[in-house]
This record gives C-alpha cells, sequence and structure tokens, in this order.
C-alpha cells in the first residue's frame, strides 16, 4: 500500500506502515545522493523542455522519487494547461507556418 | 583452511552489535568450533565485559600489532569454554592506531587457528569500520526495526558492497511482537522488503540480554531466554544447519496459534519472508 493511498485517506496507515513509506522514500534519496536542490534543477529543465510543446501547469507540476518492484523511478505529473501548439498548415502547399512555435523537420527524397 | 572471518557490524550504535558478536561467539564455540572473537572498538572496550573477561585482559590488539607481545599472549580464554578466546580492544589508544593493511594481517593469522574469527565492528563508517571487514570473509549486519538503525543498515550494505565483500546477511534484533501486531512496529518482512538481503535471525526483545550482560554471561547459555535461543538458531544457521525461522512465532498467544491451526490466521512468518523474496 503506497503512502499516496494513506494521503486519499483510503486507511490511516499504522505506525509501522508509516515507518516503511518514509523509509522508502528517504533510502531512495540515499542510495542516490539526491538532494531537494538537484530535484528542483531536475524539475526546471522537465519544464522547459515541454513547455517548448506544451502549455503546462509548472506549479502543480511534480517531480518525485518512487521505490516500487525493486526498481527506483523518477516519478513526473505535468499537468497540461491547453494545447500550444496548433496545426495550421499553410495550404496548399503543406509547408509548415513559420509561426509554429515547435519545429517539424520534414525529411524529402530519401526514399 | 576453511576458517571463516565474518564481522558483525550495524553502521548504527546502541543495536547490539556487542551483543550479537558475544553471543554468536559462544554458541559457536558450544557447538564445538574453535573460535576468536575480537573486539574491533579501539578505545571504547566493551565486549570483554559481555563475556564477563574485563578482569583478565594484560594485553590488547594495539598491542599485538605495535609488536608489544605475541598474538598468543593477548588472547585470552573465555571461563567456560577451553576454545573460545577473545582479543581485546584499547581502551586507552586513540581509534586510528590501527590501519587497514595491520588488520587483514591480525585476520590471516587468526585464520591458521581458528575456525571462526569474528569481529565487533564499532559504530560508524570511518577507519574503525573499515579496519573491521577489511580481512572479513562474510558480514553480517545488525539492525532494530526502526527508522535510522535500518537507513544506516542500508548505507553499510552500499559501503560493504563498495568493498568488494559479498552480500551482507541480516540479524534484526529487539523485535517486539506485541508492537508489530498492533502494527506499531515495522514487521521483519517491511525491513527485509526496504533493505533487500538474505535474513540471518530474528531476535526478540529481551530483559534476559540485560541480565546476561550484567552478569558477564552470554544469554546464549540461558535456555529460557528468547533471545539467547535465537542467537542459538542463528549461529546454528551459520554452520550451514537448516533452522526454521520461528523467533517471532514462539511469543503468538493461545488464540492465534489455535487460529492459525485451524487456518484462519495470518500465515506464518517464514511463509510471508519466502513468499516475498521469490
Amino acid at each position: 500500500m503506497g503512502v499516496f493511498e494513506f494521503m486519499v485517506g483510503r486507511k490511516k496507515p499504522t505506525p509501522g506502515e508509516l515507518a516503511k513509506e518514509r523509509l522508502k522514500v528517504v533510502l531512495v534519496h540515499d542510495r542516490l545522493k539526491l538532494n531537494p536542490e538537484l530535484l528542483e534543477a531536475i524539475k526546471k529543465e522537465l519544464v522547459s523542455v515541454v513547455s517548448r510543446r506544451l502549455e503546462i501547469d509548472e506549479d502543480q507540476m511534480q517531480v518525485s522519487l518512487a521505490h516500487e518492484g525493486g526498481t527506483d523511478s523518477l516519478r513526473t505529473n505535468v499537468p497540461i494547461k491547453r494545447q500550444k501548439v496548433k496545426f495550421e498548415w499553410d495550404p496548399p502547399s503543406h509547408t509548415p507556418s513559420s509561426e509554429l512555435r515547435g519545429k517539424i523537420h520534414v525529411e524529402e527524397g530519401n526514399e | 583452511m576453511d576458517s571463516r572471518v565474518i564481522t558483525i557490524t550495524s553502521g548504527k550504535g546502541g543495536v547490539g552489535k556487542t551483543t550479537t558478536t558475544a553471543n554468536l561467539g559462544t554458541a559457536l564455540a558450544m557447538e564445538g568450533k574453535k573460535v576468536a572473537l575480537i573486539d574491533g572498538d579501539i578505545g571504547l572496550r566493551n565486549l570483554d565485559a559481555v563475556l564477563g573477561l574485563e578482569n583478565r585482559i594484560v594485553y590488547d590488539l594495539v598491542d599485538v600489532v605495535e609488536g608489544q607481545c605475541r598474538l598468543r599472549q593477548a588472547l585470552i580464554k573465555d571461563k567456560r569454554l577451553p576454545e573460545l578466546y577473545l582479543l581485546p580492544a584499547a581502551q586507552t589508544r586513540d581509534k586510528n592506531a590501527v590501519n587497514s593493511i595491520q588488520m587483514e594481517q591480525l585476520c590471516q593469522q587468526l585464520r591458521q587457528e581458528f575456525d571462526f574469527v569474528v569481529i565487533d565492528s564499532p559504530a560508524g563508517i570511518e577507519q574503525g569500520f573499515r579496519n573491521a571487514i577489511v580481512g572479513a570473509d562474510e558480514i553480517i549486519i545488525v539492525a532494530n526495526p526502526e527508522m535510522a538503525s535500518v537507513r544506516d543498515a542500508d548505507r553499510i550494505i552500499g559501503l560493504v558492497e563498495a568493498a568488494g565483500k559479498p552480500e551482507p546477511r541480516l540479524i534484526l534484533n529487539r523485535l517486539r511482537a506485541e508492537m508489530i501486531r498492533r502494527g506499531d512496529m515495522m514487521d521483519v518482512a517491511d525491513v527485509l522488503e526496504v533493505l533487500g538481503i538474505d535474513l540471518l535471525g530474528i531476535v526478540p526483545e529481551d530483559e534476559a540480554i540485560i541480565v546476561a550482560t550484567n552478569k558477564g554471561e552470554p544469554a546464549v547459555y540461558e535456555k529460557r531466554s528468547r533471545a539467547g535461543r535465537a542467537f542459538l538458531n542463528a549461529a546454528l544457521r551459520i554452520i550451514g544447519q537448516e533452522v526454521p525461522l520461528n523467533e517471532l512465532e514462539e511469543s503468538s498467544t493461545f488464540l492465534e496459534r489455535l487460529r492459525r491451526l485451524v487456518g484462519f490466521g495470518p500465515a506464518p512468518l517464514e511463509k510471508r519472508i519466502r513468499s516475498q523474496s521469490s
């Protein structure tokens, strides 16, 4: 049972379960020598990459570490505000509009 | 020679390293093995007192390493068991009086004469800890089922691995069955899941340990002590005997045993551990 299930209020954890969940989190950090600043830096970089394509809600974004099934993983939750990229093709030539924020590279003549 | 050098360590202090060393060593000697115990905690000598040998110390580990005496002169023979010896720690010296090379040589020397060399590591991860593991074939980590201890144990597992030693085994010490039942303490399975190493023993909290230390006689002599029996079982596992991990089961109430018998209670601990590791 994960710590988030407790947060949702499904069941109050016993002190023993709480210790285990807290330990799991602290050990992932210890093992990877990850500190909150580094995690914040990763978050900023992710924001800069993802926001090139999508408008995201930076305040609601979560970056955390999880340990499940014997492996450590970086877990991110990136809420999207709305679609930023509009595919406004320049009819009828089908060349991408110069206003398009994301660059789309079209390979030609390689067939 | 197929002698084995085993280091007892923990990272955190006060979890029962010295008690474990004294009890495992005594139990191995009771099983007919020739055993040398080394107190690796230079400056904070304690293993001698747990074994009741504090009045017999003439020379110590630092004297041996510095060549002030022969190894044989520093080894103190146990009161009861003729095949059990202690090499005490120096009390007056600073903890950096011995280096890793000297310690490794000392282990090699002891291997010639003993079946088992059991080293009581100091707490921490400094030179004393490094000295304690440098000559070891096997590492046993002692932990209590609480956050600080398990966290430090995890750190030690990493350091042991970095030192090129085989994966350590765990003795989970000072378990309180009643608290676990209420959910107030982490279970054996919880700690194993977090640490991911093999279990060598489960030792319940037991007042008999304090009584035994007061008398200077390890609890393994006391057949009625549950901790003593648990340490004996762990020693038997060290020498390759299959002893079921049921140390906590013994403490379950009559009603629970009855429920299990009928098939409604929780699965026995051993089964839960097995199913988890598979």
